[in-house]
């Protein structure tokens, strides 16, 4: 089973009297443990797709299938709470919440599924952090990280829950070439550990070497490589 | 919760100082209402805590005892009005006397011993058993008006000794003495020595078992002539000086309830706005909005009830300060207070929750933050 099927996805955002089509026709498909790049100029849908992806926006046109739900007619709450469950978000800048340490970071997604923040969940975070490479910095407020260990954090915050799907809008962008290899390296290496689907977009055509496949999105048309699955 | 709290513990500073000023207001609320309290009590203490339920006065003295005489004839016909149970004779008048060593005003209340019009606030001592004994005011004891004290109206008249203290009976913010009705009168006679008799200022009224204050002014009015009956609390209520020294308290209360609340509430709209990237990308995750609203109106909730523990106790040291105010401490109206402050700070807090329910989650994948 797919752990993602996008078929025909139109996005047309109204800004004034103009229509822009941001997405047209857009059909993707990523099966489960696959990682996927997403590789387009600025502008191109990319933030646009992945949103739509993972229940942050709704289509205007086709429909969204994530692990077998359909939740092309989800609404607002009920997208909500599909986020929570399902998908691991690591967004292009904001990704952490100041006022919270690294391990709260983490444990803020227990909280928001209803938990306690028991022990388990605690030790949970513990080891994710100490797998990052980050075990000496559980207790380091973000603005005490660098912009590789926020990252690295918000990596920890959305594997938290054993998403089948996780999310990554130009992780690297706001880091050195150096420090952006290794987080993609950590990206890859943890989303195949745990046999996790991503979808990394990037402008970034050296990012690509990271994932199994790469599909090209320009202008909000997909490039025909979004319906095969490459021979990694 | 987790959240809400979370984020008071890494703003101690920002949350201390907003508890600090909602303590600050709410103890200059509690302290300006216990103020108007005990004004009020020393300009009508004396009708409100003395026994009648019904007070008559003549019908143009305006509410006004110091210039209300009634007629031995209108006394008769108040007596034999249905459901009065006793119509006593009340003297009122002030006196220049001599107490503590000092010259100073003081208001006598004759009453008749035994029947209406006693203090109801004795506090230490005995009402008076017989001629020249008196109950003063708790708040005049140091002024030479203790028990065992005596005070002489002047010139060379009535000496007397006071028996009892009672709390919260002056009466004009001056002492009051509360005697039998002859030695009023003797009182009353040191002034004016050719008076033949002494009428009495009022007639206090107990009503019959089952007859209500209400009902019996009513009759009274409506069938004796030339008087005004009024309940003890239209009596207080409409005595001079009370109405405006209320209502100007009043308009200040009102500010101040109005300050607290939108203090608290303009802090949290500002603290929403600072954290609305985080807010922004809590709700991406998958936060339900009602989730983050809870945890707003649990800091509000959590900085008014700390607030009003600063304000009680700012508020209990500060009576200490200013007991010869003939101030006590007032626990139920507190603890109201902080509940109505509480309640407008939620209802100013709405304006932050709206800002919550509009952040778009979407804003998370640009770092905007949220539309505004
Ligand atoms: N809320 C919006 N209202 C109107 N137009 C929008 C909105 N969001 C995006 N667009 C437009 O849709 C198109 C696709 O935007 P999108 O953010 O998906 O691009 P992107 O590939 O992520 O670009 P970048 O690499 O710069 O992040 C752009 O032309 C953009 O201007
Ligand atoms: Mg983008």
């Amino acid at each position: 089973m797919s752990v993602l099927e996008m078929t025909d996805v139109r996005k047309v955002y109204r800004s004034g009297d103009i229509d822009i089509v941001a997405l047209d026709h857009a059909t993707l498909q990523v099966e489960h443990g696959e990682i996927v790049a997403l590789l387009g100029p600025s502008g191109s849908g990319k933030t646009t797709l992945l949103s739509i992806a993972g229940g942050l926006l709704t289509p205007t046109e086709g429909t969204v299938v994530v692990n077998g739900n359909d939740i092309t007619d989800h609404d607002a709450k009920e997208l909500t709470g599909f986020r929570r469950e399902n998908i691991g978000f690591v967004f292009q800048s904001v990704n952490l919440v100041p006022f919270l340490n690294a391990e709260e970071n983490l444990l803020v997604v227990d909280e928001l599924g209803g938990g306690k923040g028991d022990k388990a969940a605690k030790a949970r975070a513990r080891g994710l952090l100490d797998e990052l490479g980050l075990g000496h910095r559980a207790k380091n407020m973000p603005a005490q990280l660098s912009g590789g260990e926020r990252q690295r954090v918000a990596i920890g915050r959305a594997l938290f829950n054993n998403p089948k799907l996780v999310l990554f809008d130009e992780p690297t962008s706001a880091l050195d070439t150096k420090i952006g290899a290794q987080v993609m390296e950590l990206i890859h290496s943890e989303m195949k550990a745990r046999d996790t689907a991503a979808i990394i977009v990037t402008h970034d055509r050296r990012m690509t070497e990271y994932a199994d496949r790469t599909v090209e999105i320009v202008d909000g048309r997909l490039g025909a490589a979004g319906l095969q699955t490459a021979a990694h | 919760m987790f959240l809400a709290f979370h984020e008071m513990r890494r703003a101690k500073v920002r949350f201390g100082l907003l508890t600090g000023a909602v303590g600050l207001l709410v103890f200059l609320i509690l302290f300006q209402q216990t103020l108007l309290t005990g004004l009020v009590n020393q300009f009508i203490g004396a009708l409100k805590n003395q026994s009648g339920e019904v007070l008559v006065y003549n019908g143009q003295a305006r509410k006004n005892l110091e210039g209300s005489i009634i007629l031995a004839q209108q006394a008769a016909e108040i007596a034999a009005i249905d459901g009065v149970a006793d119509a006593a004779p009340l003297g009122e008048a002030t006196f220049t006397v001599t107490a503590g060593g000092d010259e100073r005003d003081t208001v006598i209340f004759g009453y008749e011993l035994g029947r209406t019009g006693a203090p109801t606030t004795l506090i230490e001592g005995r009402l008076p058993a017989t001629d020249n004994e008196a109950v003063a005011s708790e708040k005049d004891r140091a002024d030479g008006y203790d028990i065992g004290d005596v005070v002489q109206v002047l010139p060379d008249g009535v000496q007397i000794t006071v028996v009892g203290i009672a709390r919260d009976i002056n009466f004009s913010v001056a002492p009051v003495l509360f005697v039998d009705f002859a030695t009023f009168e003797s009182a009353k006679r040191t002034r004016n020595p050719d008076a033949t008799t002494i009428l009495p200022s009022a007639i206090a009224i107990h009503v019959a078992d089952g007859a209500s204050p209400e009902a019996v002014a009513d009759a009274i009015n409506a069938q004796v002539e030339g008087v005004q009956a009024l309940t003890r609390q239209q009596a207080v209520d409409g005595a001079p000086g009370v109405k405006s020294v209320r209502d100007s308290f009043r308009v200040i209360l009102a500010l101040f309830y109005l300050v607290v609340p939108l203090v608290t509430g303009l802090f949290f709209l500002i603290v929403t706005f600072q954290k609305a990237s985080a807010l922004t990308l809590l709700r991406a995750i998958g936060a339900p909005a009602k989730l983050l609203v809870r945890g707003l109106l649990v800091q509000v909730v959590i900085v008014t009830a700390l607030g009003s523990l600063v304000a009680f106790g700012l508020y209990a040291a500060a009576l200490q300060g200013v007991k010869n105010l003939g101030v006590h401490v007032e626990v139920a109206t507190s603890v109201y207070t902080s509940l109505v402050v509480l309640a407008l700070a939620l209802v100013t807090s709405l304006v932050a929750i709206r800002r919550v329910l509009r952040i778009d989650p979407i804003a998370a994948t640009t770092g905007a933050g949220v539309h505004l």
